[in-house]
């Protein structure tokens, strides 16, 4: 099979291995805002280099200019000690650099096999594209990564997430990569898809590839990467040896200051049962989920991205309604049809995706903070101007929101101040219960801190909070308690002394059936 | 190297299923052709006659042409309504070259040419000036209508030179434009699906960032596609201009609305990344059949356009179906 | 303020250019019984292209409104003049077929999740269909004076019809622009996703939409029959391209989320004042739409280039 990977021999320790793509003093602004600034690192055939860094740190903008799809504002990349520009895609893949991004750059309708050879088809002797022997090479790639359960001929649209990526990745070899950056593949996968993510990625390392890992999970990049850069609010803050650093010494870097200092807990009294869930199902993620929040309570809910917990906060909220099972506020039962009788209910949803889900971002601070209760500022249908003008200034005051005045636009907002105005449109529902989905993704550590301050704030009024969060750190600072999902059920829950790393870290992947897959296919009777 | 024995574990996807998924909305298309003619020809023996199928499949050869282009059009996820309009500005462009006493090749290739040019104008305003290609073509075709008509101030043409009426000519005795929808569909086909640049239509309207990430020149592309479809919307018109001794200067009425429906009804998902132009030209030849019918069962033809909504919402229905039933299955 | 309407400004300043240009053309443009008589005219398209502003803005389109004028008026014939209804029960009829209509698109676009442009074309073809199907080419003439006098007679000085028009314009701007419907309409438009995360009632707005502007195209059939005194399958043919273009031009955002009813009215006039200056002014009307075709295109082109200068 003709596999295009340098077929090159794992280098000597002693001898350094050669520079395949080296960054210097990189930056990168988007007008005003400065993403990135004088970042650099290199990445050596055969060694795998972690890039690090907390959400915001400029991460993705880093791997968009590696794949040539945004051109840097100062700086350099050498190929192979040579000053390069990548104007487009075409020159980064030109240059032998193959991108696996985090959000899949996939085409749905397409054949699996299409999909990895899709803009470098092979042709027949005739220069057409050659289908035949694009499904055998296909199939032969998938196969190399230990692959041996997707059908090349199905659409991608029908692959689980997990599948999704290895066809990417598969693309990426296709390319004849030298060097391959992957963006937080680990991600969206299960503990033992991920774990199959790493085996692959060390295989391709033993090849010669030199491999810019991004991620932010700790125990991965321990576990394959030889070197890390960290990166912090798009500033370069260093580079380390894998084996002269630890855990602790990578955290500061991130972050700047101790964990302490981020995640203000403060007490407050826990009263009565809010939230009572009994055996919630909806759709195929949420089976029988039971759980109960307290007045004055936080609640972390941990649990791997598809074990259900958004999908549960979903169906709370009313956006995939209850199939069975039954929930009370206040020990009244509700049924829960809709965002609107969820909002009724007294229940708030600050959802996970804010550009998308939590804001109108064409539509100005007023108009979103008014946006959930807009029936009650306009008796009789007309709008009442001042009242929703009073309400917007109230909640822009309460939550600090650094803007130009309540009149400007949300979408020129920092991701900390359009969280504050999502979470001031929901306070002002007056709610019993706040689902906070990823509260601080994508925000930055000052930001950060205060929406934990606020948080604790909130509880100390009595709000009953349901938090979800893939940062466990965060998770644990902040729970008075933690619940862990997993295929859609409560499957532990820890007080705040108990809820050690560890032991949230092993609820959250235990399996209750050892059969389940997460593929797409099920007939895999020959795994070798 | 990879070890057989394991390859031949992966699951496969047989060549019947295969074809049964790439090509099963075009079968089903065929079979309702085929049910149509066994049914009505049943009733109506004169409706399978030779000569019927001729009038009919052949007076309809236009429409199966120009909704090539429009195939391609819309695998790109844009639309164009001008594509009447613009057919109407052709006919006359031909028509008068042809009365003129300029060579009849002449004739024949400036429609070709002109509706790329006259496209490409459309192009450029869709993919660098981002304005929405539903709104471009809407102010196109009141620029090519309303321009038509003032230059040509309504005249007709007539005197059209026997030589220059292609389509009441015929290839080994078939008429020319059933030779040339079938040829053009073919060719059309095997270039979307043989070709890295065909292949590229269905990139750019299945996910067009992914589509720029691979290296395609997205924005160039959905020019040349503009400027293709305006040549297949020129080789239509020769077909259309040719049936009659005149050419009127006036646009046939909702002839957009025509093209773009047996695009969609022969599959092209207007959600973009899906759909054959082998589709295309047999649901053309489908309402063809089914307006030829309607008088052979002794239904008044006035229904016809009641039928073929139906059968729009009911095709696009499917493809909605089809596409949530794929995405709820990879929740599993 | 003026930021967000620098488009209904600068459109306002064309249109008051071209009535200044065109009554240097022709003495009979200014005058009041040509002005009322526009009125007359513009009034079907208009009372069509406020609900359209709606459908717009909320990120939808409906290609199927002169469709259903034309159904609407073989109908209005059918049961007056077939079924022996009386007239006004007919035309209440008729209304409320018109909105059954457009509720029609709107379920198959809310429920089944079918883009609104492929599931109003399908409609567009079906609607007319039965319009000719049921109409068998056959037309209704002889109607009674007093409903003539709906489409051909005044009150108090101006023409009944623009009676009509000037409500339904006043109804629609305080609707879009003061009350809570408009705000939902505009936040469905610019987001429908975080509309609904916000508990806004997005199917029912969208379903309400649907059915009003099949409601305004029946509507409208009933003053275009009173207006040309027979019904014909063919009414309302190309209807949806004169509302679509005038909402455009009137600043509506063809992806949802911005336009008024004051742009809207404005476009109207622009592109009736053009219609009517120039034939007075000697140019063919094929002309005209030649130009209306370039004012849109440019339009467009000027308002994208400015938004994207705005944006980078």
């Amino acid at each position: 099979m003709d596999i295009h990977i340098p077929e090159e021999a794992r280098q000597q320790p002693d001898a350094a291995p050669p520079v395949r793509l080296g960054v210097r003093g990189i930056s990168k602004s988007f007008g005003p805002v400065q993403a990135l600034r004088q970042v650099q690192l290199d990445l050596r055939a055969g060694s795998i280099h972690a890039l690090m860094g907390e959400n915001g740190a400029g991460k993705s903008t880093l791997v968009k200019i590696l794949a040539g799809m945004h051109a840097p504002t100062a700086g350099d990349l050498l190929v192979n000690g040579q000053a390069r520009r990548f104007a487009s895609p075409r020159d980064a893949t030109a240059a032998g650099v193959a991108v696996v991004h985090q959000e899949l750059l996939l085409f749905g309708e397409l054949t699996v096999a299409e999909n990895i050879f899709s803009g470098h088809y092979p042709r027949t002797r005739f220069g057409t594209v050659d289908w035949s022997g694009m499904r055998r090479r296909a199939r032969a790639l998938l196969a190399e990564l230990d692959c041996h359960d997707i059908d090349v001929d199905t659409k991608v649209a029908a692959l689980s997430v997990a599948l999704r990526q290895r066809v990417e990745i598969a693309r990426a070899l296709n390319q004849e990569a030298r060097v391959l950056i992957l963006d937080e593949p680990t991600a969206a996968l299960a503990e033992r898809d991920a774990d199959r993510l790493l085996d692959v990625v060390l295989q391709l390392r033993d090849r010669g590839v030199a491999i810019l890992y991004v991620s932010h999970r700790m125990n991965e990049i321990f576990r394959i990467a030889d070197e890390m850069t960290v990166l912090r609010d798009g500033q370069y803050v260093g580079t380390v040896e894998a084996r002269d650093t630890d855990e602790a010494r990578l955290v500061s870097m991130m972050v700047g200051r101790s964990i302490d200092q981020v995640f203000p807990k403060v007490e407050a009294k826990i009263g009565r049962p809010v939230l009572e869930v009994d055996h919630l199902c909806a759709g195929p993620l949420v089976q029988g989920a039971s759980l109960t929040v307290r007045a004055g309570e936080i609640v972390g809910l941990a649990g791997l991205v598809g074990s259900g917990r958004t999908e549960l906060a979903l169906t709370l909220f009313g956006i995939t309604p209850a199939r069975s099972g039954r929930i009370r506020i206040d020990g009244a039962e509700v049924r829960i049809t809709s965002p609107r009788a969820a909002r009724d209910a007294g229940i708030a949803y600050v959802p996970e995706d804010r550009g998308h889900q939590g804001l109108v971002k064409s539509m100005n601070i007023r108009e979103n903070i008014s946006m959930a209760v807009l029936d009650r500022v306009s008796p009789g249908g007309m709008l009442r101007r001042a009242e929703e003008a009073r309400i917007a200034r109230d909640g822009f005051d309460r939550l600090g929101v650094r803007a130009a005045g309540i009149e400007q636009v949300t979408g020129e907002l920092s991701g900390g101040n359009q969280q504050k105005v999502v979470i001031a449109k929901w306070l002002e529902t007056k709610p019993k219960l706040l689902i906070l989905d990823e509260p601080t993704r994508g925000i930055d550590v000052g930001a950060k801190s205060e929406i934990h301050r606020l948080m604790g704030e909130m509880a100390q009024q009595g709000l009953a909070i349901l938090m979800i969060s893939s940062e466990l750190p965060e998770v644990l600072a902040m729970s008075d308690r933690v619940l862990v999902v997993a295929e859609g059920r409560i499957t532990a829950e820890l007080p705040r002394a108990q809820a050690t790393p560890e032991a949230v870290g092993h609820a959250m992947t235990r399996r209750s059936d050892p059969g389940t897959r997460t593929g797409g296919s099920q007939q895999t009777g020959a795994r070798a | 190297m990879t070890d057989l024995s394991q390859d031949a574990a992966a699951p496969r996807t047989g060549p019947i299923r295969r074809i049964l998924r790439d090509y099963g909305h075009e079968l089903l298309v065929v079979a309702a052709i085929i049910a149509l003619l066994v049914v009505v020809g049943a009733i109506n023996p004169r409706f399978v006659s030779a000569r019927n199928m001729t009038s009919v499949f052949s007076g309809n050869a236009y429409i199966a042409v120009a909704a090539i282009g429009m195939t391609m059009i819309i695998v790109t996820r844009n639309i164009d309504l001008s594509v009447g309009a613009l057919i109407g500005v052709l006919a006359t462009v031909s028509g008068t070259l042809a009365v003129s006493g300029a060579p009849i090749w002449v004739a024949w290739v400036a429609p070709i040419l002109c509706g790329a040019l006259i496209n490409a104008v459309t192009g450029l305003l869709v993919a660098y000036a981002g304005i929405p290609s539903i709104v471009v073509t809407l102010g196109m075709m009141a620029i090519l209508q309303g321009g038509l008509i003032s230059v040509t101030g309504g005249a007709w043409i007539s005197d059209l030179p026997p030589e220059f009426l292609l389509a009441k000519m015929k290839v080994m005795g078939l008429p020319m434009p059933l030779v040339w929808a079938v040829a053009l569909t073919v060719l059309a086909a095997a270039w979307m699906r043989l070709t890295p640049y065909g292949r590229s239509l269905y990139l750019i309207g299945g996910n067009a960032e992914a589509a720029r990430a691979v290296g395609i020149p997205v924005r160039r592309r959905i020019v040349e596609v503009f400027m293709i479809h305006g040549a297949f919307a020129g080789l239509a018109t020769l077909l259309f201009a040719t049936q009659l001794q005149v050419i009127q200067s006036t646009t046939p009425p909702n002839l957009e609305l025509l093209i773009i429906t047996a695009a969609v009804i022969g599959g092209v998902s207007i959600l973009g990344g899906t759909g054959t132009v082998i589709g295309a030209s047999l649901a053309a030849v489908l309402f063809a059949a089914i307006g030829s019918a309607l008088i052979f069962v002794n239904v008044s033809a006035y229904w016809l356009r009641a039928f073929i909504g139906v059968l729009i919402l009911v095709t696009v229905l499917f493809d909605v179906m089809r596409r949530r039933r794929e995405t709820r299955q990879k929740g599993h | 303020m003026l930021r967000r309407h620098t488009h209904e400004a600068v459109l306002a300043l064309v249109t008051l250019l071209a009535i200044l240009v065109l009554s240097l053309q022709s003495d009979q443009f200014l005058s009041v019984a040509n002005l009322l008589n526009q009125g007359r005219l513009m009034t079907e398209v208009a009372l069509v292209a406020l609900v359209m502003t709606f459908v717009i803005a909320s990120g939808g389109i409906d290609l199927s409104v002169g469709s259903i004028m034309g159904l609407s008026a073989i109908l209005l014939g059918t049961f007056w003049d077939g079924f022996g209804l009386p007239l006004p029960l007919a035309m209440l009829a008729v209304l409320v077929v018109g909105t059954v209509c457009g509720l029609f698109n709107g379920i198959i676009i809310v429920h089944f999740g079918m883009p609104p442009l492929i599931a109003t074309l399908g409609t567009l073809a079906l609607y007319r269909g039965l319009a000719e199907g049921i109409s068998q080419a056959r037309s209704v003439r002889g109607w009674p004076e007093w409903f003539a006098r709906l489409g051909q007679g005044d009150w108090l000085g101006l023409p009944v019809q623009v009676w009509i028009l000037l409500a339904a314009l006043a109804l629609a701007g305080a609707i879009l622009g003061f009350t809570r419907w408009g705000r939902t309409v505009y936040a469905i438009g610019a987001s429908e996703t975080a509309a609904r995360f916000s508990g806004l009632p997005v199917d029912a707005t969208k379903l309400a939409i649907y059915a009003v502007s099949g409601f305004a195209s029946a509507l409208a059939a009933l003053i275009f029959v009173a207006r040309v005194s027979t019904t014909r399958s063919d009414m309302g043919t190309g209807l949806e391209l004169d509302v679509i273009t005038a909402v455009v031009l009137g600043g509506t955002s063809i992806f949802g989320g911005r336009g008024t009813i004051l742009g809207t009215a404005l476009g109207l006039i622009l592109v009736q004042v053009l219609e009517n200056g120039l034939s007075l002014a000697g140019v063919k009307g094929d002309g005209t739409i030649v130009l209306i075709g370039v004012v849109l295109i440019a339009t467009l082109l000027v308002s994208t280039l400015t938004e994207r200068r705005a944006r980078a």
